[in-house]
């Protein structure tokens, strides 16, 4: 039945009715071959994703945006988070605990997106699931409550979010955003209110929110315990230029209840040479993280997977070096440093232009650190070949 | 601050023609002609559709289409693209003269500020850098210019002029070699020189088919030949005008997400 359904709405938005000329229907098609080599195995996993996006400006200050995704899996399609632990953390443990942290990767349809936004002579108004971006940092983002990123790939688009938002252009390039993100009640919906404003040539804001966290206790003896907290935080991102360089930063600080208060702090740069070399680098510090790779337990580990805590490791270091080898392959990749343990992570990457409209995209993934560390060797490695076609 | 911005976007979009009775005046200098040819090629708005067109070096060919605004004398520029659907709805914001450039991506509706050095990278591969899209006085605050004469040039009598770069400038040009249409002030060739040595010739932009828009010469087509990479970028004006009044409003990031 829902595969019908998915074909009926499907064949509706690929339909050009009469009625829908002012709809444009854009998209991609990528599918993606990953390979993962492991415990003296390899593994493959392919995946498709068709994304129909729907854009239509009723007029020219209402615009109705939307995107369905269908996203099916093949090859190893189970996994379970215990076996990329250290083995000196799980062997405390009874063995059959690993039971309860496996995943799969399901077939998912989705509606991502749909919003409607309304521009006011002095407001903009949008409401529906819509993407929430904070923060001016590349690979982390301390001030986003909202997303986590990929640190193998941070630009890849993020989830929606319900939410309803007004962005409030105030004069000298300053501007107010607020926004409510609802769940089941007040108190647990998510609030925002960010000021933004410039200064000479720097972009800057100051932002609070108010969320509910979930933290998860995994080494809890007879389920995994979820509990939830209160979540407020205080914090401000900027962005300029200094001696010629990028320069931007972001920073946070968490007050939770009935939980440790913890920070968050990021400092990036970057800078593009004559030769057409573009190097940035990002210095992450996150309080809850350990600074020493031997207090890494399981609640570390989990919920570093589960994405319940940005970070395993407490500071950080990323490195992106991107070259345009010719006019349409671009070749680079980025290193991860745990500065904590002194584990790294190489992702090399390779960007290829074969038409206007397809670009084809190799990500690897090599850690080179010792046993127990964030970016242990024993976790394996991986290759991710994705092509994607816009249309 | 790299401004060795040439202008170019504001060259395509605009070329405000002022009256040309001051080249007829019998005694002009270098430095009045590039106050000219600054001032023809600022106009105080416009609004335009503009189709790029990249040869690569495998002889593939790669095009965008996109709607360019500018105001203030082209202290303002907006960019949208509007194809191929892999860039489509992006929009690239340049305030200050370009000393100020942001970057809208609309899948994930994120806003990036770029610092001035990210001018230096190709624009979605072609052989226009950033820097080269941004506007500003560029000719004048970065170089001295020196009259070298009169040539006749794509058909047309030039006044040929050299522009070296200043002692300060951060300017990714040494020298730049200046063919100026005595009529319309348009600089109709343009040869860069490269950054270490103003003896090679890096890239050479021709100006071509000129119509009078709204009382101003426009170049409907404009190449950039990369000398050195063997490629080159063509851009076409599929549409302009310049009796437009735009909002503030659209130069700012709201503006850009519209």
């Amino acid at each position: 039945m829902r595969r019908l359904l998915n074909v009926i709405v499907l064949s509706f938005l690929l339909l050009p009715p009469a009625s829908a000329q002012d709809l444009d229907i854009f998209g991609y098609f990528e599918p993606q071959f990953n390979l993962v080599s492991w415990d003296d195995d390899s593994y493959q996993l392919q995946s498709n994703k068709l994304r129909v996006d729907l854009r239509s400006h009723l007029d020219e200050d209402i615009e109705f945006g939307a995107n369905f995704d269908w996203i099916v899996y093949h090859g190893k399609r189970e996994w379970n988070y215990w076996d990329f632990i250290p083995q000196r953390v799980t062997s405390r443990y009874h063995p059959l605990r690993r039971e309860r942290y496996g995943f799969r990767f399901d077939d998912r349809n989705f509606l991502d997106n749909a919003y409607l936004r309304l521009c006011f002579p002095s407001f903009d108004l949008m409401a529906g699931k819509q993407q929430i971006s904070l923060g001016t940092g590349y690979a982390w983002n301390p001030t986003d409550v909202f997303n986590v990123k990929d640190l193998t790939d941070p630009t890849y688009e993020q989830p929606g979010h319900n939410a309803i938002r007004i962005d409030w252009p105030l004069e000298g390039g300053f501007g107010l955003l607020a926004l409510y993100s609802p769940e089941a009640d007040w108190e647990t919906s998510g609030k925002l209110l960010r000021l933004k404003g410039r200064w000479q040539h720097f972009d800057f804001s100051v932002i609070g929110t108010e969320t509910e966290w979930g933290v998860t206790d995994y080494e809890y003896a007879f389920f995994n315990l979820l509990t939830l907290h209160r979540r407020r935080l205080l914090g401000g991102d900027f962005a300029g230029e200094l001696l010629g360089l990028g320069v931007w930063g972001e920073g946070a600080y968490d007050f939770v209840e009935d939980f440790e208060d913890f920070w968050e702090l990021l400092i990036g740069g970057d800078y593009t040479f004559d030769s057409e070399v573009y190097i940035l680098l990002e210095f992450y510090h996150h309080s809850l993280g350990k600074s020493d790779y031997r207090d890494y337990d399981l609640n570390d580990w989990l919920r570093f997977f589960y994405q319940e805590q940005k970070s395993l490791t407490r500071d950080q270091a990323y490195c992106l070096i991107q070259y345009p080898l010719t006019d349409l392959l671009k070749i680079g990749g980025s290193t991860l440093i745990s500065l904590s343990d002194g584990s790294i992570a190489l992702v090399p990457t390779l960007l290829y232009s074969f038409h206007e409209n397809i670009e084809f995209t190799l990500i690897g993934n090599v850690n080179f650190g010792e046993e127990g560390k964030a970016y242990g060797s024993s976790q394996g490695y991986s290759l991710l070949l994705r092509s994607r076609v816009y249309f | 601050m790299y401004t060795r911005g040439y202008l170019i976007l504001a060259l395509l979009i605009a070329c405000l023609c002022a009256p040309s009775t001051f080249a007829q005046t019998g005694t002009i200098t270098a430095d009045s002609i590039i106050h000219k040819v600054t001032q023809t090629m600022n106009p105080a708005q416009s609004e335009g559709k503009m189709k790029m067109t990249i040869q690569t070096t495998s002889r593939k060919t790669r095009t965008f289409l996109y709607l360019a605004y500018a105001k203030n004398y082209g202290e303002k520029t907006l960019m949208k693209y509007l194809e191929p659907s892999r860039v489509k709805g992006q929009a690239i914001l340049m305030l200050n003269n370009a000393d100020d450039i942001w970057v809208y991506f609309p899948r994930t509706r994120r806003v990036r500020k770029l610092a001035t050095h990210a001018k230096k990278q190709k624009m979605e591969g072609s052989d226009f850098s950033y820097e080269d899209m941004g506007a500003g006085n560029a000719f004048i605050d970065e170089f001295d210019s020196q009259l070298l004469g009169e040539e006749k040039k794509e058909g047309e009598l030039c006044y040929q002029l050299q522009l070296t770069r200043k002692p300060k400038s951060t300017s990714g040009y040494s020298k730049l070699i200046m063919w100026v249409d005595k009529e319309d002030f348009v600089p109709l060739v343009i040869d860069y020189y490269h950054d270490d040595d103003p003896t090679l010739l890096e890239k050479e932009l021709v100006c071509g088919e000129i119509k009078i828009i709204d009382d101003i010469p426009t170049p409907m087509q404009v190449v950039m030949h990369n000398k050195l990479d063997r490629t080159q970028t063509g851009m076409e004006m599929v549409e302009v005008t310049y009796k437009v009044d735009l909002d503030d409003d659209l130069f700012t990031e709201r503006g850009m997400k519209k």
